[in-house]
């Protein structure tokens, strides 16, 4: 089973991705700094992540995840209330950003399925 | 001819990422009821958390409409049982907490009881300080709501959070006892700049001290009222 980093500091959100992504094995971190931590003892197959979290943003996190070279090529996927334009998001290498407001969870999991299929 | 800048920091910037996360959250909670078809209790937490995050985005924009109306002087000041308020937040609320992974203690160690206040204010007040806790907690930590006896004759209602500090042109804001405007708080959606906001200017409307205290583990926001003359004659 695949295992995802779900980064993310509004707590309220926890729930909604255990059951969008139930058929993967989940952790969750509620800042950057610890997710960072954890994946030094353990290397996930995908993240996902917002940006705005308390302490450093997450285009520090994965920045700072991208200087690492086991941890380089994890794909991750951006779930914020930011918008995040295309480009940027490439700059950071992300498989995509998805706007918390519009997306839909039948998208989150085609989007995960699909970044995981292209990672195997 | 002068350009205009959008000031980043304005209220209504920050008021609506504030209703934009409870908004997003709500959406995505229905669409996702699709997934719990055959599973009752599924549906029925996500529709209790649906109903928790509305109340709460509801909540904030009717202590907006006060606001907006704090000038028609439609809110009564009268004797009001802090502690009464405080229960009925905090059972307001327990649900919201625990669907966002925190608990919410009380603490009353008040001995006079009353104070002059205008009951639904003062509940908005308690209530914004105690979202502001539910955002800023630390991990695992629980919040606090406290009454407490002051020895200047007042009555301290206060809500106490573990997470980290607050930063300090907020920290210098509140100490002159006023927010000017909806500011927001470490740069993130669901922050509480809008709730700070509110509270300010509900305990101004009130005459009550508004203000902060920042401990080395977190910070106690606080609303100090005048013990209501009531209590004498009871």
């Amino acid at each position: 089973m695949a295992r995802i980093f779900v980064i993310d500091d509004d707590r309220a959100w926890e729930d909604y991705y255990r059951r969008v992504l139930r058929d993967f094995e989940l952790d969750f971190f509620h800042d950057g700094v610890a997710a960072i931590a954890e994946m030094d003892e353990r290397r996930p197959d995908l993240i996902v992540l917002d940006i705005l979290l308390i302490g450093p943003t997450g285009f520090a996190v994965l920045n700072e995840m991208r200087s690492y070279s086991e941890l380089a090529d994890v794909p991750a996927i951006i779930v914020s209330s930011v918008e995040i334009r295309d480009e940027i998001a490439a700059q950071y290498g992300v498989v995509a950003a998805l706007d918390k407001s519009t997306m839909t969870p039948r998208g989150l999991q085609k989007v995960v399925d699909g970044a995981l299929k292209n990672a195997a | 001819m002068e350009s205009e800048v959008i000031d980043v920091n304005s209220g209504a910037l920050v008021v609506a990422h504030e209703l934009k996360a409870p908004l997003s959250l709500v959406r995505q909670l229905a669409l996702s009821l699709e997934l719990e078809s055959g599973n009752p209790d599924g549906v029925q937490r996500v529709g209790e958390q649906i109903v928790a995050t509305s109340e709460r985005a509801l909540r904030q924009v009717n202590d907006l409409l006060k606001v907006a109306r704090l000038d028609d002087a439609l809110f009564e000041l009268e004797p009001v049982n802090p502690r009464a308020i405080c229960d009925d937040v905090v059972n307001e609320l327990w649900q919201l907490f625990k669907f966002n992974r925190r608990e919410l203690r009380i603490d009353y160690r008040n001995r006079r009881y009353l104070v002059v206040a205008n009951r639904q204010l003062l509940h908005s007040v308690v209530y914004n300080f105690c979202l502001n806790a539910m955002n800023y907690g630390g991990e695992e930590l629980p919040s606090e709501v406290s009454v407490t006896d002051r020895r200047d004759g007042k009555i301290r209602v206060a809500v106490r959070d573990y997470g980290p500090a607050v930063p300090t042109r907020i920290w210098r804001e509140i100490k002159r006892g006023f927010v000017e405007k909806p500011v927001e708080i470490a740069m993130r959606p669901g922050s509480s700049g809008m709730g700070l906001y509110i509270a300010s200017r509900f305990a101004q409307y009130m005459q009550a001290d508004f203000g902060l205290i920042r401990h080395r583990d977190g910070t106690s926001f606080y609303i100090d009222l005048p013990v209501s003359r009531q209590l004498s004659f009871i």
